[in-house]
C-alpha cells in the first residue's frame, strides 16, 4: 500500500501542489498525511474519496482514508 | 455615563443595493438548454502533447457528477442542437467551472472557459444548429490569483460538474450589471472622493428601484437613470492620465509543470483573439517567444489566426526574450541568448524586432542588463516588483532611465501597481495616486488581465474601458499597446530621472539559494555550452568541420527555459524540479555526445589566458577524490586557447606540520607559505603568513565558520530570507573534530563531521603546498526544515565595500548599514566570487555554483543551503556537494586576477584539440578580455566572437583580419575594422566572415 501511494497517487497529487504520505494501514483504516496545498484544501474529502475509489479499482481493496493535515505555520490562519 | 457603542444590525442602504445587484446578476441568462449528451475521459498530461489515461475510458458526464482528478486533464465531448426558440438570437455556450477549458465546436476554436469567464458567443463561429463539442480541460488547484476571492472559493483537484448549457442572455441586464460593477467598485473604494461615493450609492439605489426582479421590467429605465444622473454628472472631477495595456502574465512553470503551460498559453491566446473579434478597439500584449513557439507547434490553427492579429496590430508581442527569465542568477551570455533566440523568433515569424523587455514578475534585475538590452535591439525595459513588492524602501521612480554597469541606458518603467489587475476603477485610481513621476513621466502604465492561466482580459474589463470616459471622477484613460505607451511617454523624454545601479528587489532574497542543485547545474552547463560551442565553431571556421547549430541551439533553449523566474530561483512545486533536473541531465548528455565526436588525448585550455593556477584533473588513477571524482592536482601551464599534456604537480615530502594546540581539537598547521589554526569545527582562527607579515583572519570572528539558522520567512517560504534568520541559531554538533584525512606531496585534507538530528554534514578543508588558496568542500545529506546553512567569513580586512562578480563585471556594495537602503540589502546575489580588500591586500571567495551572500557587520556569509517547504515540501532535501576556494591575495581583486582565477575554478580543462590560427589565438589572449562566447552566427555566415571586459578598465583589441562589429542579435555593420577600443565592462560582439571573398 505504501508503494502504491508513493508511486501511483503521490505524483499526481504533487502535480497539483499537494503532498500525500502513507502513514499506516490498520484494518481498513488507511491513514494518510496531507501536506502542501492539500493541508488547507477545503474539499479534501473529495480527494480522499477518489483515493478510496482508486485503491478499490487498482488493488481491489476497500479502505477508509483517515486524513491527517499537516499545515505549515504560515497558513495557520488560512 | 458609560460610553455605549452603537452597533447597527439592520440592513444598511449600501447592503440593500448590493443585495439587488446580486439579483440582477441572476437575471443575465434568459433561456438555458442543458447539454445532456456529454462524455468525459480523465487523462494525465505526460508531455507537451501526450496524455495517459490512468482512470479508465469515456464515461457519461451529467450535472452533479464529480470530474477531474489530481493533476488532471479531461477531454469532454458531446453533441447538442440549438433549440429553435433561440433562432435569431445570440447563442452562447455556458459552463461554470474552476478548470481551464479550450472549447472547439464543429471543429473550430470558439473560445475558452475558466474561473474568470463562463460563456462563449457561438454565432460568429458556427454555420449550423447541430453542434459537435470538444473540450480540452485542465484543472489546477492553485488559482491564478489568490487575491481573487471568487476563484479561491472553488479551488480543489476534484470538482462537481455544474452542467453545460446553450443559452441566450438579456443584453440589457448584462449591460446594467457592467454599469453596477463599475460604479459599485468606485462607491466602495476609499481611493475616491467621499461625497462622490455617497452620490453613487444614492443614485444606484434609485436606479435599481426601477427594476422588477421577477419580470425584468424596468432594466432600461434603470440604465437610463444611470446615464442621465451619474454619467452625465461632471461635478466631481478626477485627475490623472493612465495608459491601459491588456496583458496576461504566464508562469511557464510554478504550481504546474511547463507541459501544462502549453495549454494555458493556447487558451489565453484564444480568448484574447475572440475578444478582439468582438471589441475591435481591444489591444493585447503577450510575452515570451517560447509561448509563441509552443502555440505554433501544438496549435497551428490558432497560430495562423494569431499571425493575422499581430499583422493588424491588435495582438502585440512584447518582451524580446525567449522566456521571462530570472535576472539575478543567469550569467550574461544566458541573458544575451534569451534576447538572441527571442528576437530571432519574432523576426522570423512576425517580421518584428521587439524593442522592449517585459519582465513584470522577476525578482530584481542585474546591473548588467541595460547594455545587453541595448545591444539586443531593446531600448525599453518594463518590470514591476521593485515598485510594488519592496519590503523596506519605496522605489522612487516609475518611469525613469536605467543606467547599467557599463553606462548604457534604457528607458524603464516599473508601474506603481501590480502587473495583474482586473481593470477596476479603484485599481486605476490607486495606480495614479501611487505614480511618482506625474510631473515628468507622462502617463502611468496599468496592466490589466488575469495571469497564469487566468487567461488575461475579460469581456467585463473591456466593458469597463468603454465606460471609463463617462465617469468624471476617474483619471483619463487610454487603451493602448505596450510599445506605444513606452514610445509616447519615455522616448526622448529628457526630464526622466536616472537610476544608476542594480534594480535590487527588497524581497525574495532566498531565491539566490533555494534549490541548490538547480543553480549548480545551471552554472556548470552555462560553461559547458560555452566550451562546446567554441570547439565546434573553431573546427567549423578553421577546419571546415560541420557545425551542429540546431543541436547546440536546442541545448541552449532548454537551458534558457529552465532559467524561467519560477524555475531556476526554486519557487515551484516538486514535479517542476524533477523536470528541470531531467532537462539538465539531457543537456549534459547531448553536449557530451557532441564532444565525443572531437575527443582527443590532450587537454584544451578554453580560457583566453595562461592556465597556471591549481586545477583538478579527473583521472581514474589519481590519488585525490574531489566531489566524488578521482583525479590529481596540476598547474597545467597551458597557454590560453591551446592544448597540451598536463602532468600532476610534483610533490614534496614533509611540507606539512601539524600540532594539536588545545583540548578542543584545534590544530596548528604550518605549510611553506603560512601558519594556520584550524578549529575543531573547521573554522580558521589564525592564518599568518610564514614570515609574520600578515594575519588574514580576525580571531574575534569566525572564518569559514558554519552557522545553522532558523529560517522562517513565512508565506513566501522558498522566495524569502528575512533578517529574522539571525534571531535563532541552531546547534550544529561536531560529531568528529577536524583531523587530517589525506596528505600527499601536493595537498592535504582536513575533515570535520557535523550532525543535526536529521542531517549529516562533512566539511573537507583542502590545503596546498604551493598555494595560499584553501579549498573547502562540503558533502551533505540534508533533511532539515526551515533551516538556512551559511558559512561566515570575518577576514582581517578593513573595508566598507563588498566587491561582487556579476558575470560581466563587478559591483561594489556597501557593507555599512547606515541607511535603510543598505539595511535592506542584507542578502545579495553574486556570481563566481566576492572579495573584501583593503589597500594592498584582500580575501576573495570563489565558488562553483553559489549565489547568495549575506552582509553582516564586519562579516560576509555565503548562503549554502536552505530547506523550505512551500511550494515544494522536499526542497533541497538529499545529498549535495558544495565547493569554494578561499584566496588571500596582495592588491585588490583586480590586481590579484580574481576574475581569471574564478573562471579557471569554474571552467574545467577539456579533452580536445581545436585548431585555432595562432594570430587569432594571440589576439584574443592578448586583449585581456574574457572570451565569453564563440559560435557560428545564426545565419551560418560568420564566426562570432563575444568578448567582455570584466575588470573595469579600458582595453584595445587588434584583430588579425577584418571583422564586422555586431550587435548581440548578430546584425553586422557594413564596414570591417581590425582594432577596437573597449570600455570598462563593455561586451563586444564581432563577426569574422567564413567566406573571405564576401568581405
Amino acid at each position: 500500500m505504501r508503494e502504491y501511494i508513493e508511486t501511483v497517487l503521490a505524483p499526481r497529487i504533487q502535480g497539483d501542489g499537494g503532498w500525500v504520505e502513507y502513514q499506516s494501514l490498520e484494518g481498513d483504516r488507511l491513514t494518510l498525511v496531507f501536506r502542501g496545498e492539500c493541508s488547507k484544501c477545503l474539499i479534501l474529502n473529495r480527494c480522499t474519496a477518489w483515493i478510496e475509489q482508486k485503491i478499490k479499482e487498482d488493488k481491489g481493496q476497500t479502505v477508509t482514508v483517515v486524513p491527517v493535515r499537516k499545515k505549515p505555520f504560515f497558513w495557520d490562519r488560512v | 455615563m458609560a460610553h455605549v457603542k452603537v452597533i447597527r444590525r439592520s440592513m444598511r442602504p449600501e447592503e440593500w443595493t448590493k443585495l439587488r445587484f446580486g439579483w440582477l446578476q441572476r437575471g443575465i441568462y434568459e433561456n438555458k438548454a442543458e447539454v445532456t449528451d456529454l462524455t468525459i475521459r480523465d487523462a494525465r498530461q505526460i508531455s507537451e502533447n501526450e496524455y495517459e489515461y490512468p482512470d479508465g475510458g469515456e464515461r457519461p458526464l451529467r450535472a452533479g457528477d464529480m470530474y477531474f482528478t489530481p493533476d488532471g486533464t479531461a477531454f469532454i465531448r458531446g453533441h447538442a442542437v440549438i433549440p429553435p426558440e433561440f433562432k435569431g438570437r445570440d447563442v452562447y455556450f455556458s459552463l461554470k467551472t474552476a478548470a481551464e477549458m479550450i472549447v472547439k465546436i464543429n471543429g473550430k476554436y470558439v473560445g475558452g472557459i475558466d474561473p474568470n469567464r463562463e460563456r462563449i458567443l457561438l454565432n460568429p463561429y458556427i454555420d449550423r444548429d447541430d453542434l459537435t463539442i470538444e473540450i480540452e480541460a485542465y484543472n489546477r488547484s492553485k488559482p491564478d490569483d489568490e487575491r481573487n476571492d471568487a476563484v479561491m472559493s472553488i479551488r480543489g483537484c476534484r470538482q462537481i460538474f455544474e452542467g453545460a448549457y446553450l443559452c441566450t442572455i438579456r443584453e440589457n441586464v448584462q449591460s446594467l450589471v457592467y454599469d453596477c460593477i463599475l460604479l459599485l467598485d468606485i462607491a466602495n473604494s476609499e481611493y475616491f472622493n467621499e461625497d462622490y461615493r455617497k452620490f453613487l450609492f444614492a443614485e444606484l439605489s434609485r436606479a435599481l428601484d426601477k427594476v422588477d426582479f421577477d419580470t425584468w421590467a424596468g432594466v432600461d429605465e434603470a440604465a437610463a437613470h444611470i446615464e442621465q444622473t451619474i454619467y452625465a454628472n461632471t461635478d466631481f472631477k478626477g485627475s490623472g492620465d493612465v495608459a491601459l495595456v491588456g496583458h496576461s502574465h504566464l508562469d511557464i512553470a510554478y504550481y504546474w509543470r511547463r507541459i501544462h503551460a502549453v495549454q494555458k498559453n493556447a487558451r489565453t491566446v484564444l480568448i484574447q483573439l475572440r475578444l478582439m473579434d468582438k471589441y475591435p478597439e481591444f489591444r493585447y500584449t503577450h510575452t515570451q517567444a517560447y509561448t509563441y513557439e509552443t502555440l505554433e507547434k501544438y496549435y497551428p490553427e490558432l497560430f495562423a489566426e494569431l499571425k493575422e492579429k499581430i499583422a493588424s496590430g491588435q495582438f502585440e508581442p512584447v518582451g524580446a526574450m525567449y522566456i521571462e527569465p530570472d535576472c539575478n542568477v543567469p550569467a550574461a551570455e544566458s541573458l544575451i541568448r534569451q534576447f538572441l533566440y527571442g528576437q530571432k523568433y519574432f523576426r522570423e515569424k512576425f517580421g518584428k524586432t521587439v524593442d522592449n523587455a517585459w519582465l513584470p514578475d522577476v525578482f530584481g534585475n542585474s546591473w548588467i542588463m541595460p547594455q545587453i538590452m541595448r545591444k539586443s535591439g531593446v531600448d525599453y525595459f518594463v518590470s514591476n516588483k521593485m515598485s510594488t513588492w519592496n519590503d523596506t524602501n519605496r522605489f522612487p521612480h516609475n518611469n525613469f532611465i536605467w543606467k547599467g554597469i557599463d553606462g548604457s541606458t534604457v528607458y524603464a518603467c516599473v508601474p506603481p501597481t501590480h502587473f495583474i489587475t482586473w481593470n477596476m476603477p479603484s485599481q486605476i485610481q490607486e495606480n495614479w495616486e501611487a505614480y511618482q513621476d506625474k510631473e515628468v513621466g507622462g502617463q502611468t502604465l496599468s496592466m490589466y488581465g488575469y495571469g497564469d492561466g487566468g487567461s488575461g482580459v475579460t469581456e467585463e474589463m473591456l466593458e469597463m474601458v468603454r465606460r471609463f470616459p463617462k465617469v468624471s471622477a476617474m483619471p483619463k484613460t487610454e487603451m493602448t499597446g505596450g510599445a506605444d505607451f513606452l514610445h509616447k511617454n519615455l522616448k526622448d523624454n529628457k526630464k526622466l530621472a536616472v537610476w544608476d545601479g542594480e534594480l535590487y528587489l527588497e524581497m525574495h532574497r532566498g531565491t539566490f539559494t533555494t534549490k541548490s542543485n538547480l543553480k549548480k547545474w545551471n552554472r556548470m552547463l552555462e560553461f559547458k555550452l560555452r566550451d562546446t560551442e567554441m570547439i565546434c565553431a573553431f573546427a567549423a571556421a578553421f577546419q571546415g568541420a560541420a557545425y551542429p547549430a540546431d543541436e547546440i541551439r536546442d541545448c541552449w533553449k532548454k537551458l534558457l527555459l529552465n532559467q524561467f523566474h519560477d524555475i531556476l530561483p526554486g519557487s515551484h512545486i516538486h514535479p517542476v524540479y524533477e523536470d528541470a533536473m531531467a532537462d539538465y541531465a539531457e543537456i549534459d548528455r547531448r553536449l557530451d555526445a557532441i564532444w565525443a565526436k572531437g575527443a582527443a588525448d590532450t587537454w584544451f585550455n578554453s580560457l583566453p589566458f595562461d592556465r597556471d593556477m591549481l586545477t583538478f584533473i579527473p583521472d581514474e588513477k589519481g590519488p585525490v577524490v574531489r566531489d566524488g571524482v578521482k583525479g590529481f592536482w596540476a598547474r597545467p601551464n597551458l597557454p590560453g586557447l591551446a592544448s597540451g599534456d598536463v602532468q600532476p604537480l610534483e610533490g614534496k615530502e614533509n611540507w606539512l606540520s601539524i600540532s594539536p594546540i588545545r583540548s578542543e581539537g584545534d590544530l596548528l598547521i604550518d605549510t611553506p607559505l603560512y601558519r594556520l589554526c584550524l578549529h575543531g569545527d573547521g573554522s580558521i582562527s589564525n592564518w599568518w603568513e610564514q614570515d609574520g607579515s600578515r594575519q588574514w583572519v580576525r580571531d574575534d570572528r569566525g572564518f569559514n565558520k558554519l552557522h545553522l539558522w532558523a529560517d522562517n520567512p513565512g508565506m513566501y517560504d522558498a522566495w524569502d530570507i528575512l533578517p529574522n534568520y539571525r534571531d535563532v541559531e541552531i546547534d550544529l554538533t561536531v560529531t568528529e573534530k577536524v583531523r587530517l584525512t589525506y596528505q600527499d606531496g601536493v595537498s592535504a585534507e582536513f575533515t570535520v563531521d557535523f550532525a543535526t538530528e536529521k542531517s549529516a554534514w562533512r566539511m573537507i578543508v583542502r590545503l596546498f603546498r604551493d598555494s595560499r588558496a584553501i579549498e573547502v568542500e562540503h558533502i551533505v545529506d540534508w533533511h532539515e526544515k526551515h533551516r538556512l546553512m551559511k558559512v561566515n567569513f570575518g577576514p582581517n580586512i578593513l573595508t566598507r565595500e563588498l566587491v561582487c562578480d556579476t558575470s560581466a563585471g563587478f559591483v561594489k556594495r556597501p557593507l555599512t548599514k547606515n541607511t535603510t537602503w543598505e539595511q535592506a540589502r542584507f542578502e545579495v546575489c553574486h556570481h563566481k566570487w566576492f572579495d573584501l580588500s583593503e589597500t594592498g591586500a584582500g580575501v576573495a571567495v570563489i565558488n562553483s555554483g553559489k549565489y547568495g551572500v549575506g552582509i553582516e557587520e564586519g562579516e560576509v556569509s555565503l548562503s549554502l543551503l536552505r530547506s523550505t517547504i512551500r511550494p515544494d515540501i522536499t526542497s533541497d532535501m538529499g545529498t549535495h556537494s558544495i565547493k569554494y576556494m578561499i584566496v588571500p591575495h596582495a592588491g585588490d581583486a583586480m590586481q590579484a586576477g580574481i576574475n581569471n582565477l574564478a573562471f579557471a575554478y569554474n571552467v574545467p580543462l577539456i579533452k580536445a584539440v581545436p585548431k585555432l590560427p595562432e594570430a587569432w589565438r594571440k589576439t584574443i589572449c592578448e586583449s585581456g578580455l574574457w572570451l565569453q562566447s564563440v559560435k557560428l552566427s545564426e545565419d551560418g555566415k560568420y564566426l562570432v566572437l563575444r568578448l567582455s571586459e570584466q575588470d573595469g578598465r579600458h582595453a584595445l583589441v587588434r584583430f588579425p583580419q577584418g571583422v564586422y562589429d555586431m550587435n548581440m542579435l548578430e546584425d553586422a555593420d557594413e564596414e570591417t575594422f581590425d582594432a577596437k577600443y573597449v570600455s570598462p565592462f563593455e561586451i563586444i560582439t564581432v563577426g569574422y566572415p567564413l567566406k573571405q571573398e564576401e568581405i
